[in-house]
């Protein structure tokens, strides 16, 4: 009967195609405009490490100046803290990282010298965060402690310089410096960009990637927010990386609550002596982050993505209620019809169920077109943001397009129930002489 | 086969109410044709919605085919409908996105039967109504006669008890209608009782008896010296 009851709705399409298309047309409008909220708070609000995201841990430190009482303890941690970080911490997986921008020589003749936007990271960086490889792989622990002029291209910069060729082994030039390639990244964007909330979490991903060791033994330019809450003492780069000034990210991963309370008991051990040391004013209850904790912490999903999402959902609720009017008017339209049906041995149930399907199939059809909208919607999106944001995260993908049909169908057969029970609630008597 | 005793249906608004059956009898047996003839508004439709489970009734008792169904719930009302009942309308109520196939289908879709069953009936009927060869077109492009065949075809196809038919003529002009109605005594010989309302007293002489309603009631039932063709 399903199969029979399909045919039947699209008999029914075609017998009132203006009525059938406005119908479809509004819930596409509406289901369209919704995921599109939806999408953009997947991807803001999702878990972008699922099966590592409690393992993976951010340091934050009691930073400020009482005096300032609506200063926040920045996020992020300073040379002299990171430092120490890296260097007692050396049995657990763990990364400082910052971002820096260089001009980059390429190979050859035919490209300019330009600017890229790196990131220099610990050896750990690639391991710990499951980032995927497409030729080569990244460093160890001692190219970072011996400053070995290392670097991991982007999957775009690599096909930029080497038309996307295994580059491992080849030298590229940046800031008058000779890098040796030892790897290239796959296509890889997590969203949000997690590992660095604090310069953009939408960012696009950076282009290079060099031993952290480098970005101070070279003195590259650094990049990124920089976060002081005490004056220098001097104007060189070494008064700088001794100054109270935030602006490395430092990640360690714990891979059990063993770990996680050890870990935990060292660096709060650490805070007290800063704090007998004079360093650390502030008083913070917490220290250690796992990735969803460190992102709400940041903020990442801004408050304005709920208030899209009370809209969109308000704007379905509009685009279904019209549907209620327009499918009261179809399925009342086929009382003569139903009355037929019931005299001739249809039970109220069975027409029920043609009509749940015939609502469910102007669903369907109103998602297939809702993922138009929404591929509109999210261009519009990409257009608007631009360079803001990496284009590969604002897709409509599987999981998406699933959920788009399936709020179709479900919604459209709610706003056809009171439809569907009066139309299946006629008196056959009284539509059997007027047909 | 259908025994109706005492009868009474009214119809109530918040104003007014309206007897439309008042103590309304009526027993028909099996393999009778009989016609049912009044004025408008004299309740002949009444009578056919309650015969055909329809409609409700306010009191009484009614008896198809040695069931009492006065208190039938809507699932089976539905189930004695589909199997035991067809109905003809004046209008024909063909479905008309449907082809002669689809629309002579509908009874047996609702009965459960296999598809092949299905098929063989429904070619059997078309048959027996001379439209097989016409399965695949659309009631649009025949006839009124011709529809109204396909409409008997529907209601033959399930192989009911008995036909309930309301003016099946009443659309026809009179060439069509008399074939119309040769093929209705056709089934009635072959064994189907029918009930027919009417408008046209020479219709209700081919029947085995004549029902005259007025005003809710039986006022006369007549045998017909008539031998029904």
């Amino acid at each position: 009967m399903f199969l029979y009851y399909i045919r039947l709705s699209l008999l029914s399409y075609k017998r009132n195609p203006v009525l059938s298309s406005l119908m479809v047309l509004a819930i596409a409008i509406g289901v369209g405009a919704y995921m599109v909220i939806f999408t953009l708070n997947y991807v803001m609000g999702g878990d972008p490490i699922p099966h590592k995201s409690s393992q993976l841990y951010h340091v934050q430190f009691d930073y400020g100046d009482p005096a300032f009482t609506d200063f926040e303890p920045p996020p992020q941690l300073t040379y002299i803290d990171a430092t120490a970080l890296l260097q007692a911490t050396v049995e657990h997986p763990r990364s400082a990282s910052s971002k820096f921008v260089a001009v980059l020589e390429p190979p050859g003749e035919e490209l300019r010298p330009f600017y890229v936007n790196g990131r220099g990271n610990a050896a750990d960086f690639f391991p710990m965060f499951d980032i995927p490889f497409q030729y080569g792989g990244g460093w160890d622990r001692r190219a970072d402690d011996t400053q070995q002029l290392v670097v991991v291209l982007s999957n775009e910069l690599n096909e930029r310089l080497f038309g996307g060729a295994n580059s491992v082994g080849q030298t590229i030039v940046m800031d008058g410096l000779n890098f040796t390639v030892s790897g290239v990244l796959d296509r890889w964007s997590p969203a949000p960009k997690y590992f660095d909330v604090n310069n953009g979490a939408f960012d696009p991903m950076e282009e290079a990637y060099i031993p952290w060791s480098l970005i101070v033994g070279q003195e590259m330019r650094r990049s990124g927010n920089t976060n002081c809450w005490k004056a220098f003492e001097g104007n060189s780069f070494q008064a700088f990386l001794n100054a109270e000034c935030a602006w490395i990210q430092f990640w360690v991963e714990l891979n059990t609550a063993d770990e996680h309370a050890e870990y935990l008991n060292f660096i709060n051990n650490y805070a007290a002596e800063q704090k007998q040391l004079g360093r650390m004013p502030m008083q913070i209850e917490k220290r250690l982050y796992d990735v969803n904790e460190w992102m709400i912490l940041n903020e990442v999903q801004p408050d304005e993505t709920r208030i899209l999402t009370a809209l969109a959902a308000m704007l379905l609720a509009v685009c279904l209620l019209n549907t209620v009017g327009l499918l009261l008017s179809k399925f009342l339209g086929k009382s003569s019809e139903i009355g037929v049906r019931l005299a001739l041995g249809a039970h109220k149930r069975s027409l029920f169920t043609q009509h749940v399907i015939e609502a469910g199939v102007i669903g369907a059809l109103g998602g297939i077109l809702g993922l138009g909208v929404a591929a509109l919607g999210l261009e519009g999106i990409r257009i608007l943001l631009g360079d803001m944001m990496t284009n590969d995260w604002m897709q409509l993908d599987l999981r998406v397009t699933f959920i788009t049909i399936l709020l179709a169908i479900v919604s459209t057969i709610l706003a056809g129930m009171y439809p569907i029970w009066r139309a299946c609630n006629i008196n056959p008597a009284s539509h059997l002489k007027t047909q | 086969m259908l025994k109706m005793n005492q009868i009474n249906k009214v119809f109530r608004t918040e104003v007014v109410e309206t007897h439309a059956l008042r103590n309304f009898s009526l027993h028909v047996q099996e393999g009778e044709f009989v016609t049912i003839t009044g004025p408008s508004g004299c309740g002949k439709t009444t009578f056919l919605n309650l015969a055909g489970l329809l409609e409700t009734f306010t009191s009484g008792q009614y008896v198809l085919d040695g069931e009492d169904v006065s208190r039938l719930g809507d699932y089976q009302r539905a189930k004695v409908r589909n199997e035991k009942i067809g109905f003809i309308f004046q209008s024909f109520n063909l479905m008309p996105d449907l082809n002669l196939f689809d629309n002579v289908d509908v009874p047996l879709r609702y009965r459960g039967m296999r598809a092949a069953e299905r098929k063989l009936r429904i070619e059997k009927a078309l048959d027996s109504v001379g439209l097989l060869s016409r399965k695949n077109h659309l009631p649009s492009q025949l006839s009124g006669g011709q529809q109204q065949r396909v409409a008997i075809a529907r209601a033959l196809v399930g192989e009911p008890r008995f036909l309930l038919a309301d003016e099946p003529t009443g659309n026809l002009d009179s060439n069509t209608a008399s074939g119309v109605m040769e093929l209705l005594h056709e089934i009635n010989a072959a064994g189907t009782t029918i009930i027919m309302v009417t408008h046209d007293p020479s219709l209700a002489t081919q029947s085995h008896r004549n029902v005259h309603i007025l005003d809710g009631q039986v006022q006369s039932d007549n045998t017909n010296h008539v031998k029904a063709a």
